[in-house]
């Protein structure tokens, strides 16, 4: 070693050496030591210690495997809007005990897809599925589209509420290469063929089951499966429009073009989200074939055009296939609340009187508009006076379904009942043009299907050539063996998936 | 403070997970190196639900939603584990906190814990320990947990654990479908987070027959003796050495000359 340390001088190194570490260290300690986390943000609502009501709170349960709505959690920001919907609109959640039975209470009417300011609840997906459809030569695939689509698609395009775009909604779809466009206004005719037939028989013979429930709304029929199972017997035993439709398609059109069923794809526009969980149901289909293969909202068909980069507004008008393309103005109303029972009562009085129903009948102010309750009567010859209600939003349907279930019958003997205020035209697929969903632009919507129902060359069901063919060729007659098959359904008592009275009696 | 979760009112919306991860500032939907089996606690999340399906007595099926984040044991052994203080007892609010920037990254409280709840960042670069911070800060804001505030149903619900304890009994006692046991109230001690259900814990995969008595009070019996011990072995050391020396000093070198030395050590 060059140089000599002494052991004072190594000490006094050491030393320092230590206590400056040692300062440094404590200088550590000193700063302001943090937990982890908590540095976020919460709505306003979320304060205090949480034993308060609030008037929004939480959001509503969506389970993975819903069929008809998806979540996506990263856009959620709590402001508890879909239990707004779901809990005062709908009456489902809070409308169970607990503790849940094995299912997460869902009608699937997507009310809270138009109230999540965020998007972070959509319609659970289909428009890859369509896609492939589409490109897949071996396919035929054939798509329809609902009356509530006809006067709403336009908004996405920046037309106004009610601007009724029905021919460019085909041309759309033709562009888009579907090999066939018809118009579930004819599913609708032909289920006001099955339904006011049935109605009357039960008005005139089967007196026990009345009243009559209505049963072209998916989000009803699973509501009734659900909570008012004791009067699932007053449903209707028709499928949908659209099911019916794509029933007939898979049978009397494939036959007719001579195409096998099994390539044939059937797609539906729907203002709906519950379609998209009515199309999975088992009992809809006929041999082992779904009646619909797929169904887009009103919105997910936007976003197909918008993709593809079809200009809307330069479409030139395009009409619906033949065969299964024409529509009375009785099957254009279905989408509006009252819809179905003014068409319903249209034809039931021409099958009852063999004549034509009186001018009011064609114009029945009393089952019009958006009120949530409506009540009217329609004095059909030999049949008496037929009382009738008109529901929308399942929260004023349960005022009717609990007297109905109180009193054992009820003052009326034909109910129509739609899960989405103002019926499909304020459905949960429908765009969302108006945050929240706002009764101006239902009105709007509303006005447009009536005007296409004035001015419709015929205006009822049963005068729609296509169906008097289909009838003639196919079916036969309204409630015939066919028909059954082909048209009618059953339905499933959901209340023991939610219930549960052994575990619940103190519920 | 204390939470009480009643798990027959949870519906599965999954409200509490999405607040945590608002507050808490969590990324979502990250690929993770590590795969789970089932949705489950990790980095990002420090609370979720998860589905269970169990078969009831009567051989019915139900499903259940269990919530799942650190229990807050009263005597946490992830807190006695850690030797560098990151893990500590909040001492306002009694919640077991994790400070990051004191963490060494051992993962002893990954092993101490006996609910398994702390949950390392394996994929970062620099990774630290995670889990439930009982909210902490808003605890002290008088506010609720943002699970506890998130919840629609009144699943959960915060207040003082002697109340809440009382509380589970009540609920337990005035409905006879509830399994007669408060989760956590005896658990190792006692958790601050306390459990009631409908169907038998052990089914909704809940650590059972965990001892009352908090692990730590075992190794601190003689872990706090381990100063004193040191010390002493120290002293008696010492000692030993100085009489070593003095005694080899007499033998080499009788006491009568004594040489001068230059004034140094």
């Amino acid at each position: 070693m060059a140089q000599n340390i002494s052991r004072r001088d190594f000490l006094k190194l050491a030393s320092g050496t230590s206590l400056f570490g040692l300062g440094v260290l404590a200088s550590g300690c000193a700063s302001e030591e943090k937990q982890s986390g908590g540095d976020g943000w919460m709505p306003d609502q979320y304060h205090g210690r949480g034993d308060f009501p609030a008037q929004l709170k939480g959001r509503v349960a969506i389970a993975p495997d819903n069929a008809a709505i998806v979540r996506d959690d990263e856009k959620c920001i709590l402001c508890g809007q879909c239990i707004e919907a779901c809990q005062k609109v709908m009456s489902v959640h809070g409308y169970y005990p607990l503790p849940i039975k094995d299912e997460t209470a869902c009608i699937g009417c997507g009310q809270c897809t138009l109230w999540c300011p965020t998007g972070a609840i959509t319609e659970r997906p289909a428009v890859e599925e369509v896609e492939a459809a589409l490109a897949d030569d071996e396919k035929y695939v054939v798509v329809q589209t609902a009356p509530a689509t006809k006067v709403s698609l336009g908004e996405e395009f920046g037309l106004a509420p009610g601007a009724i775009v029905s021919a460019q909604q085909v041309a759309a779809l033709r562009a888009l290469g579907f090999d066939a466009v018809f118009d579930t206004c004819t599913g609708a005719d032909i289920t006001i063929m099955e339904e006011a037939s049935e109605a009357l028989m039960r008005l005139t013979k089967k007196q026990a089951e009345l009243p009559h429930f209505t049963s072209c709304c998916p989000g009803w029929v699973k509501f009734c499966e659900y909570f008012y199972p004791d009067l699932m017997e007053h449903l209707s035993t028709c499928k949908s429009p659209a099911a019916m439709l794509g029933a007939t398609v898979k049978s009397y059109y494939a036959e007719k073009q001579g195409i096998a069923p099994e390539n044939i794809v059937t797609v539906s526009i729907m203002p709906c989200t519950a379609k998209k969980f009515e199309a999975q149901r088992e009992e809809l289909g006929v041999d082992g074939r779904v009646d619909v293969d797929y169904v887009l909202t009103t919105r997910e068909l936007a976003r197909l055009i918008k993709r593809r980069g079809i200009d809307f507004s330069a479409l030139s008008p395009s009409g619906y296939d033949s065969v299964l393309g024409e529509s009375s103005g009785a099957g254009r109303i279905f989408a509006a609340t009252g819809g179905v029972t003014e068409a319903a009562v249209r034809s039931l009085y021409y099958f009852a009187t063999k004549q034509q129903p009186p001018a009011d009948l064609l114009s029945w102010q009393a089952v019009r508009g958006l009120t949530s309750i409506k009540e009217a009567a329609a004095s059909v010859p030999g049949v008496g006076t037929v009382h009738v209600a008109v529901v929308s939003g399942m929260a004023a349907a349960r005022h009717v379904l609990d007297e109905v279930r109180r009193t054992g019958r009820s003052r009326w003997q034909f109910i129509e009942f739609m899960a989405c205020p103002g019926g499909c035209l304020g459905g949960g697929g429908q765009p969302k043009s108006e945050f929240p969903a706002d009764e101006a632009v239902r009105r709007k919507r509303m006005e447009a299907l009536y005007a296409e129902d004035k001015g419709a060359p015929r205006r009822m069901s049963h005068e729609n050539g296509e169906v008097q063919a289909l009838y003639r060729e196919f079916y036969g007659a309204p409630l015939s063996a066919r028909a059954e098959k082909f048209l009618h359904t059953h339905f499933e008592d959901r209340s023991g998936r939610l219930f549960d009275r052994e575990t619940q009696s103190q519920a | 403070m204390a939470v009480l979760v009643d798990l027959t009112k949870c519906i599965g919306c999954e409200s509490c997970s999405v607040a945590c991860k608002l507050w808490n500032k969590l990324p979502y939907g990250k690929e993770k190196s590590r795969r789970q089996k089932e949705k489950d606690l990790n980095d990002d999340n420090w609370t979720v639900i998860q589905e269970k399906h169990v078969e009831g007595e009567n051989g019915k099926a139900y499903t259940r939603f269990v919530k799942k984040q650190c229990l807050h044991c009263l005597e946490p052994s992830c807190a006695s584990a850690c030797f560098s203080k990151a893990l500590r007892v909040d001492p306002d609010t009694h919640a077991v906190v994790y400070v990051p920037e004191l963490c060494v990254g051992c993962r002893y409280c990954m092993i101490a814990c006996p609910f398994e709840i702390p949950r390392y960042q394996w994929d970062e670069p620099l990774p630290l320990v995670t889990k439930c911070e009982f909210c902490v800060g808003r605890l002290k804001d008088g506010d609720a947990p943002a699970c506890v505030s998130a919840c629609p149903t009144g699943a959960l619900v915060y207040g003082e654990r002697d109340a809440l304890i009382a509380r589970a009994h009540e609920i337990i006692a005035a409905n006879p479908h509830y399994v007669d046991y408060v989760y956590g109230e005896k658990e190792l001690g006692g958790t601050q987070w306390l459990y009631i259900s409908d169907q038998p814990f052990e089914k909704l995969g809940f650590k059972m027959g965990l001892e009352e008595i908090p692990p730590s009070t075992y190794t601190h019996a003689y872990l706090s003796k381990v100063p004193f011990l040191a010390a002493a072995w120290g002293l008696f050391l010492a000692g030993m050495s100085y009489y070593h020396h003095r005694r080899a000093k007499n033998e080499k070198k009788p006491p009568e000359k004594k040489e001068e030395g230059d004034g140094r050590i």
